[in-house]
């Protein structure tokens, strides 16, 4: 557009002029530059499909089992269903009135699709998706350890568009298939891999050789200016061939050696608890031997079907996915409400054992170096709005724990949408005003080290946090 | 006739300066038109002192002198000054040539201080400044910043030795390799030049990323375009229409019927199988279909009386269960005919493929990349064949699995594009055969992979083979003749991944997606001789024809131009024209009719317009300027047509939105329109119109810098950071209408040097909304679009607007669309010592009469085309 061209024109000029431009991300870098260095930094996202239980103030059940909790920023108490993670209180920050504004309208069958995206993924007709938090970091972190990032579902696969089983987007918005197998995770993480990697390194090694002698000869012919301009492309080869050597290093490094005893690597989601136990084990051993420092873990689709819906199991209840639309049958929110008491249960353990462990080459905790979290694109019944979100850790990164943060105006007591279990609710009038969820991303993906200021389009970090 | 008007015309150019303005107005296009072209300055005999409209600025120290550092001295250089020099600012000391001084970066921020009305400070009045004197001031550094930003910039010299673009790579991919799909989605987008260009030597970087992708894009097109082995057995469905009928008909309940029934007229429309020996008829959408192991590829269809119709509009589809494989290409041969030949009525095939995994996770996409016309009368209808690649399409994620849930079928469906349900006798699509076969291979091994592999008699000895193959492909693909050691180098790669694979090809695809990613395929050189001729300033005739080639064809150059080039007579004036007029009749030259003109006018602009809800209107808009351009190209006809043109050149879906009658079927046609329908040319077009509007109503601002950027080449300077926004909270504003806003902000003395320059251009466009609808009416009144131009000339209204651009700009907009030809062909920037070669492709165009062919044969002979 016209209007755009003019504004980089100016950006040009400005920089021509020699004036620098402060961006706002500059600050908060600059926080985050006081963790030492060589600390890793890690991320972490445990997304729930089919949100939580929201009942009506008027309803009974809404005292103990209305999964937001009650009061201030500080002094906020916890309802039966987060209870568990009362022992916790200072490590976690619970957040209310966020969503991603493109899908508040959709159908909460298709929410997983977009929770770590933002994108407008609709629901219905062409499908397109966007990258994913998680990749970003990624993208920025993921040549210091073995694996870039470690994708896992119950699931697994990648689902399909409006049904994701995976919680990773690349960059051109592409599903990245999730793993679901515990041993599989564990061969990828801790077994040695196969001699076809070695050999296509050594093939493409040849060919940028060749690439970069003949360049060279191509440079001689070329006036002073164009060998500027080809000296890109030459650097662009050289990096590669960087990269290349990377990852020869890391195919010459022999894989970490793990304690085994707490995995039972042949767990299935039918034994939910220790198939819960072994995947967020997995994590942890993972990020202890710093073989990756981003990893998703979605806990099955969205619409009931396949092992996710035997979670709920571990509760001696039926199917998670009809715990959400039998609520207002006798013990209905109890019951939902006791299942998402498990999921925050097992998460909690999991920040309990980073908590537990020393940063194996740092200062402090494990847990103060992780930004962990948890939640789901709805809230109540297919409600694409008012995400339940926990967030735990990240202390050296500038995370200031122990709070409920409230968003956005018109919902101060979640009573937006609460208590609907038809159809009518998801689709109804946009009453409370929300802020989107990708300004909680910007400021994440700050503290991680990475330069920017927006994510999926939106601007901006969020305050208080 | 021609007489009198010339005459006329004589009359009125000799006595211009003092005839009035309404005499003028009572031109007519046609006559200004031609009373402009007399006026033209580069068609005068003595054309060699053509004033360049483009020479150095030059600083304007005098005024500086004069008007303003006196009031800079008492309105700043108190706090600014020896004395005080607050913010390390001392205006005394600041160069005032800003186009040479060290001072650039102060000026600016002098000048956001002023404009914004932040200096002087509020609180000290004794230093205040008159509203007429900031005025002035802001005036006089705008004008100086945006003397200097164009110095600076065009003091640089480019060269032409630039990489493909990402469009260019694609195309240069599908026609190297033989395979007409597109491959580089994954790539990033190139970076868009401020006047809208994407091929712009210096803005085109190369990364790790970029590299790397390209070579993964590169190989993957390999493996996809050459083969190995034997040829994979392809999965054929064919749907058997005549016992799908029989199947229905013969149910309890059916409910059958027959095309003689009364109520045939109503019913019609509705898809249905239907029997033209009997008449029986019964209503059928799709059905659910299996590969049909016994069926061979392209097998005739049995004779059968069954149709099926499908009616306008409509859709059929086509439960294909999860057999297709996951790639390869898919060929979807449908045999089809009209119902009727009424020339008024269109039928197009459409497809599009989906799947419903489960609640609510479903996904649909149209596949097809044209709708295909059905055109073959009902006694003999005609097959129409798709090809989709599958590896590129959205599937089913499910299709494998074991378990029936989340659901694995995958569904094609045929939509029947169309305008054919009316009148008495409505259009539907007869369709007897459909027929899906994948992966389909019109020969085994196919085409693209004989170009590469041919045969030899070395074929068994495998390193003299890959010496053969390699010397061809590296020639077509570095556009030049190759050395043995050269072709020595990539046979030793060859060897050493031999070894590692189970076929010749498959080792030899490696290496050949090593020869497309080196900077020789990737880049367009410009030094490829001796280095004796490095003195020599002229192009060789190889690099000629990848210039030309990459001019008219966004690609590589073909067999036959790097013939001629290669035998050295592509300079020859005759064969170098005869190959020019070959390579614009060619399908390819729609690439240059589509890039150049997208990327002149901006029209991906369009892509954020929000407001045009309908999808077949958007791209009718889109194509509109494209198809205009071709028409214009195809008769040679003037560049001035782009100004005003008695004709437009639109489709159903356009001239209805038009109003323009008799308009029938989506392709684009030449039509003849009076003046009262208020088009012609492309200001008018409904794609500059929408796209330089704000969603709800025009926007004269954006349309005024759009045709001061794209038609004029006159680029406004850059607006101040900080704008003040038009308050709409203060009720006053609120009830103006927007040409008042207009003019209220631009009576702020910050704003008025920019946008007296720009608006009255935009407002000229007022009676055409935000689709660009003709108005003559607002809410609250008729429409005002009368503007005065900077110069006081009075434009009135759309014609206005035209007729003064035929009679006074002609020479301006022929330079315009000159240059930005010119830098388009060449893929640079232009600087100022290329302003002399510029002028004199005007002369010799203009002298031609203007012709947009000339245009292009003028600029590959020019001195700037032909230079290194």
């Amino acid at each position: 557009m016209s209007m755009k061209s003019i504004s980089t024109s100016r950006r040009q000029f400005l920089q021509g002029s020699g004036i620098a431009l402060s961006l706002p991300w500059l600050e908060t870098f600059a926080d985050a530059e006081k963790v030492p260095e060589k600390t890793p930094r890690r991320f972490l996202s445990v997304y729930h499909p089919d949100g939580v239980g929201l009942p009506l103030k008027n309803d009974p059940a809404w005292k103990d089992w209305s999964w937001f909790p009650r009061g201030g920023e500080r002094d906020f108490q916890l309802t039966k269903v987060l209870d568990v993670l009362e022992p916790l209180r200072s490590e976690i920050t619970i957040y209310s009135g966020l969503s991603h504004p493109a899908v508040r309208q959709v159908h909460g069958h298709s929410n997983a699709d977009q929770y770590l995206t933002g994108a407008a993924t609709g629901g219905h007709g062409a499908y397109k998706n966007s990258i994913s938090l998680d990749q970003v970091y990624a993208n920025h972190i993921g040549e210091k350890t073995r694996h870039a990032s470690l994708v896992m579902s119950t699931n697994g696969g990648v689902g399909g568009p409006r049904g994701a089983q995976t919680q990773s987007f690349n960059k051109e918005g592409r599903p990245i298939p999730a793993m679901n197998r515990p041993k599989q995770i564990f061969d990828m993480l801790f077994v040695t891999s196969g001699n076809d990697a070695a050999a296509r390194l050594a093939r493409s090694k040849s060919s940028l050789d060749l690439l970069i002698e003949h360049t060279r000869s191509l440079g001689r012919k070329l006036s002073a200016k164009d060998q500027q301009t080809l000296q890109q492309y030459m650097d662009a080869v050289r990096d590669t061939e960087v990269k290349l050597a990377k990852a020869q290093r890391w195919i010459d490094t022999p894989v970490p050696v793990v304690d085994q005893s707490n995995l039972k690597l042949d767990a299935d989601p039918k034994e939910a608890r220790l198939y819960f136990q072994t995947m967020y084990e997995l994590i942890y051993l993972a990020f202890l031997s710093d073989s990756t420092r981003s990893a998703t873990f979605q806990l099955g689709r969205e619409n009931g079907e396949g092992p996710h819906d035997l979670l709920s199991k571990a509760v001696g209840l039926g199917g998670a996915h009809g715990l959400t639309h039998a609520v207002k049958r006798p013990k209905g929110w109890e019951n939902l409400g006791t299942y998402n008491r498990y999921q925050a249960m097992e998460f909690g353990k999991f920040v309990q054992k980073l908590k537990d462990t020393k940063e194996p080459n740092g200062d402090g905790n494990m847990l103060d170096n992780t930004f962990a979290m948890h939640g789901s694109a709805s809230s109540s019944f297919h409600l694409s709005r008012n995400y339940p979100i926990i967030s735990a850790g990240g202390k050296n990164m500038g995370f200031d724990n122990g709070r409920y943060l409230k968003f956005g105006t018109g919902n101060e007591d979640n009573q937006a949408g609460a208590g609907i279990d038809t159809d009518a609710g998801w689709r109804g009038k946009i009453e409370a005003e929300e802020l989107p969820l990708a300004n909680l991303f910007v400021t994440v993906l700050q503290r991680l080290g990475v330069e920017t200021d927006t994510f999926a389009g939106y601007s901006g970090t969020l305050e208080r946090v | 006739m021609i007489f009198t008007r010339l005459t006329f015309v004589l009359l009125l150019s000799i006595s211009i300066p003092v005839v009035a303005q309404d005499s003028l107005s009572s031109l007519s296009l046609e006559q200004a038109r031609e009373l402009g072209r007399e006026n033209s300055r580069f068609l005068r005999e003595d054309n060699t002192n053509v004033q360049d409209p483009k020479k150095p600025p030059k600083a304007n120290l005098t005024d500086y002198k004069k008007t303003l550092y006196p009031l800079l001295q008492k309105s700043c250089l108190a706090c600014h000054g020896p004395d005080r020099s607050e913010g390390r600012l001392r205006v005394d000391q600041l160069d005032p040539n800003l186009l040479t001084g060290e001072h650039v970066g102060q000026w600016k921020e002098v000048y956001n201080a002023l404009g914004n009305s932040e200096m002087p400070p509020a609180d000290e009045p004794e230093f205040a400044l008159a509203d007429k004197d900031r005025g002035l001031l802001v005036e006089w550094v705008g004008a100086e910043l945006e003397k200097a930003y164009h110095v600076r910039k065009n003091s640089q010299e480019y060269s032409s030795f630039r990489r493909m673009t990402r469009y260019e790579y694609n195309y240069a991919l599908q026609d190297l390799l033989g395979f007409p799909f597109d491959m580089v989605e994954r790539l990033p987008p190139d970076t868009v030049s401020d006047d809208g260009f994407q091929n712009r030597s210096e803005l085109l970087q190369m990364s790790a990323m970029q590299f790397q992708t390209s070579r993964q894009i590169g190989l993957k097109a390999l493996q996809r375009t050459t083969v190995h082995g034997e040829q994979p057995t392809p999965v054929v469905y064919r749907f058997p229409l005549e016992a799908e009928m029989n199947r229905l008909t013969s149910a309890a309940n059916a409910k059958v019927f027959n095309q003689n029934d009364e109520n045939y007229r109503q019913t019609r429309n509705n898809n249905h199988f239907l029997n033209k020996q009997t008449g029986k008829a019964i209503n059928y959408n799709g059905g659910n279909f299996k590969p049909d192991s016994n069926a061979v590829v392209g097998a005739a269809p049995a004779d059968s009386p069954v149709r099926l119709s499908l009616g306008a509009g409509k859709e059929l589809k086509f439960n294909l269960d999860r057999f297709l494989p996951d790639d390869g290409i898919m060929r979807v041969r449908i045999r089809a005919a009209r119902s009727n030949m009424n020339p008024e009525l269109f039928a197009n095939l459409r497809l599009t493929f989906s799947a419903h995994t489960s609640n609510n996770a479903n996904f649909s996409q149209v596949i097809s990349h044209h709708d295909l016309a059905v055109a073959a009368p009902a006694e003999s209808p005609e097959y129409i064949d798709f090809f989709i690649s599958l590896g590129d399409i959205q599937r089913n994620p499910f299709r494998k699995l074991e378990t029936t849930f989340p659901r694995r079928d995958e569904f094609l469906h045929i939509r029947n594009v169309s305008n054919g349900n009316r009148g008495p006798e409505p259009l539907t699509v007869l369709i007897d055969h459909i027929e899906i076969s994948a992966p389909f291979y019109a020969q085994w091994p196919p085409q693209s992979h004989r170009d590469i592999f041919f045969e030899s008699a070395n074929s068994q000895n495998e390193d003299v083979y890959a010496s053969e193959v390699l010397k061809v492909f590296m020639a077509r693909a570095w556009r030049r003749t190759v050395t043995d050691q050269e072709v020595g180098q990539f046979v030793s790669l060859f060897k050493e991944y031999r070894p590692d694979f189970g076929s010749f090809e498959q080792a030899m695809q490696e290496v050949l997606a090593t020869v497309i990613a080196s900077p020789e395929f990737l880049y367009l050189t410009t030094a490829n001789g001796s280095p004796q001729d490095a003195k020599d300033k002229t192009i060789s005739d190889l690099e000629l024809a990848t210039r030309l080639s990459f001019f008219l064809w966004s690609s590589i150059p073909d067999v036959e131009l790097l013939g001629v080039a290669y035998k050295g007579e592509l300079r020859k004036p005759d064969v170098l024209e005869a190959q020019i007029e070959r390579m614009l009749e060619d399908e390819r030259a729609n690439r240059f009719a589509e890039q150049f003109v997208g990327q002149w006018l901006g029209l991906e602009g369009l892509d954020n317009v929000t407001h045009v809800k309908d999808g077949t209107l958007r791209d009718s808009m889109h194509e509109e300027p494209i198809a205009f351009f071709r028409e214009v190209l195809a008769g040679n006809d003037s560049v001035m047509d782009f100004i005003h043109s008695d004709y437009v050149v639109v489709n159903e879906k356009l001239a209805g939105h038009y109003r323009i009658g008799n308009v029938y079927g989506p392709h684009f046609r030449r039509v003849p329109v009076a003046a009262s329908v208020n088009r012609g040319g492309v200001l008018t077009q409904a794609a500059m119109l929408s796209m330089n509007s704000d969603g709800t109503d025009s926007h004269p601002l954006k349309r005024g810098i759009w045709m001061l950027e794209r038609i004029l080449q006159d680029p406004p300077p850059p607006p101040p950071p900080n704008v003040p926004e038009v308050d709409l909270a203060d009720p006053r504003i609120l009830q103006m209408t927007l040409k008042e806003r207009i003019e209220d902000h631009r009576n702020k003395p910050a704003c008025k040097s920019c946008h007296a320059k720009i608006d009255p251009w935009g407002i000229a466009f007022e009676n055409y909304d935000a689709v660009g609808s003709f108005r003559t009416q607002l809410k609250n009144g008729p429409v005002d679009a009368s503007a005065e131009l900077f110069n006081k000339q009075q434009l009135d209204g759309i014609m206005g607007l035209k007729r003064y651009l035929l009679t006074d700009r002609q020479d301006q907009f022929a330079r315009a669309i000159a240059e930005k030809m010119t830098t388009y062909a060449i893929g640079r920037s232009l600087s100022f010592s290329d302003n002399a070669d510029i002028d004199k492709i005007v002369v010799q165009f203009r002298k031609q009469g203007d012709g947009l062919r000339d245009l292009i044969h003028v600029i590959a002979q020019s001195d700037i085309f032909n230079a290194k």
